[in-house]
């Protein structure tokens, strides 16, 4: 059980560093952050911004999103997404870890494309924990 | 169909996953995390998004039970739920570090349910510890509302009778805020 | 005046010795009620057939009782009561914490006076509640909860308060009894009647309280 990520300073080094390098391999992201299952702020990029609400958001519609699939009986989320005029958010669960990374992508990119970029660095990142 | 919705608040640790729970006819809707803040309460989990349960009161009418999550960086979803509700149960556990600053808080924060409906209190986990008893709930109520007149009871948040009798309580004083114009309808 | 001091005064109750024996508490109410209202520093000691003695700390607003409250004796025998002076700096009747005195003096006031109004209140008065009672703590039905509830909201006699919750009025005295001597009732002669709200389509239907309790089976 990994409880509060979010106040280990290895990690957080750790994540905030894996979140400039998922910038750097995309064109497209405007806003990443990495953040607890009860939504506690790891991380984010640019790391300057204030997480702190936003990690809150995002922990509920994971949870939300659970709560759909199994009210459904479908299994587990894989991932959500919300579309807008101005952008879609990608986000899902860091395997094995009690941690989200949601991002934003701005609508240069395909949802195929965010979706990769995504899961390839939320593995990335439970390798890092692992 | 009929819905009336029911909002549970009040700090974590206060019981309101488990008064739904008691209530519900239903399998409670959960959005449980583990909490990574054992120092600050010591509880496994804490409610991210909100339990949801229900009553089904005949076939065409069901008492919805929304329960916010009492962490204060969740307050978004305090906005959104606040809007559906016509009444509150607020719950608050007597070994909370400031159990009276909590009830004050969540009054002012969910006042606008008072206003359009009603207000009922559960003062949980009061043979646990020696906190506050119902009297300085009803002293400090007393000096921070004036004149507002709010059932206060102890409740065990497990026991189905209690939690009935404190729901009961809820809706008899709602219809009868209503009944006597005091309570602000909301527009249909 | 509320309180007709001299009318208090002369219910004192007799010096130890000399108390007739009386079947049910309008007595030890009305003792209660004196203490309570004059303030004054007394213990009281009932004894009462079948049971052990029943003290009361208003200081502490306790009581200690072997008997529980949910077998709460309506046509107990009392065969002495007497009050025992105490004083701010004397020590506590009984080992405290002993039993929180509200639930103590529900049961006393729902079952003193048969019904009729206790012998301090007034005809002609309305009354509102300044604070719920814990209701947990007290056996309660849901016609009490529900009379509370119009007390809580509006001034009502207890014709008035009858009417509106469709109970008997000796019910609704009982009630009203056992909440002013918990001094948790606001009297007033001159407070008006309060209006309800005209019938909505709604309130027609039946109330949502009464559905709610069927389907809960209470």
């Amino acid at each position: 059980m990994s409880t509060g990520l979010h106040m280990k300073p290895v990690v957080v080094e750790a994540a905030t560093t894996l979140l400039t390098e998922m910038n750097a391999a995309t064109g497209s992201l405007t806003y990443a952050a990495l953040l607890t299952d009860d939504g506690f702020d790891v991380a984010r990029f640019p790391a300057k911004t204030d997480g702190a609400r936003f990690a809150g958001m995002a922990s509920s519609m994971q949870a939300l999103g659970d709560a759909v699939t199994h009210e459904l009986s479908i299994g587990d989320s894989e991932y959500i997404i919300i579309a807008s005029g101005k952008g879609h958010v990608v986000q899902l669960r860091v395997p094995g870890q009690e941690l989200v990374l949601s991002a934003l992508f701005d609508n240069d990119a395909t949802v195929g494309h965010a979706l990769a970029v995504t899961r390839s660095f939320a593995q990335k990142m439970a390798d890092l924990l692992a | 169909m009929a819905e009336h919705v029911i909002l549970f608040t009040g700090p974590m640790g206060a019981g309101k996953t488990t008064a739904i729970q008691s209530l519900s006819e239903i399998e409670v809707v959960r959005t449980e995390a583990n909490n990574s803040e054992r120092h600050v309460v010591d509880k496994a989990t804490t409610t991210v998004a909100l339990d949801y349960g229900e009553i089904l009161v005949g076939a065409q009418e069901k008492v919805r039970l929304y329960g916010i999550p009492g962490q204060k960086r969740f307050n978004f979803m305090w906005t959104i739920l606040k809007k559906r509700a016509k009444g509150m149960v607020l719950l608050v556990n007597s070994d909370a570090p400031d159990p009276l600053g909590e009830m004050t808080f969540f009054l002012n924060e969910f006042r606008e349910l008072y206003d359009r409906g009603g207000v009922v209190i559960g003062i949980t986990r009061s043979d646990v510890v020696d906190g506050p008893g119902v009297a300085d709930f009803a002293e400090a109520l007393e000096r921070t509302n004036p004149g507002l007149v709010i059932p206060v009871f102890t409740v065990d948040p497990r026991l189905r009778h209690q939690m009935q009798n404190l729901l009961l309580t809820l809706v008899v004083n709602i219809e009868m805020r209503a009944a006597f114009g005091l309570a602000a309808a909301r527009p249909a | 005046m509320a309180i007709d001091v001299d009318q208090v005064a002369r219910e004192q109750p007799p010096a130890p010795g000399e108390f007739p024996v009386t079947v049910g508490w309008t007595q030890a109410a009305m003792a209660a009620r004196s203490v309570l209202a004059l303030n004054t520093p007394l213990n009281l000691r009932m004894i009462i057939e079948s049971h052990e003695p029943l003290l009361i700390d208003f200081r502490h607003h306790a009581f200690s009782w072997s008997t529980p409250l949910e077998d709460f004796p309506v046509d107990a025998v009392h065969t002495h009561l007497e009050t025992v002076p105490t004083s701010p700096d004397a020590p506590p009747f009984f080992e405290l914490p002993g039993q929180d005195l509200d639930g103590l003096l529900w049961e006393m006031g729902i079952n003193a006076f048969g019904g009729e109004p206790a012998f301090w209140l007034s005809p002609g008065e309305r009354y509102r509640l300044t604070r719920w009672p814990n209701l947990t703590q007290h056996s309660h039905n849901l016609r009490q909860v529900q009379m509370i509830a119009v007390l809580g909201n509006a001034y009502a006699s207890t014709a008035e308060l009858a009417a509106y919750a469709g109970v008997e009025v000796s019910e609704a005295q009982r009630l009203i009894n056992a909440l002013s001597l918990m001094r948790i009732l606001t009297r007033s002669a001159e407070a008006p009647a309060a209006t309800m709200a005209p019938q909505t389509a709604a309130a027609k239907r039946g109330s949502l309280f009464a559905r709610l309790r069927k389907r809960l089976g209470r």
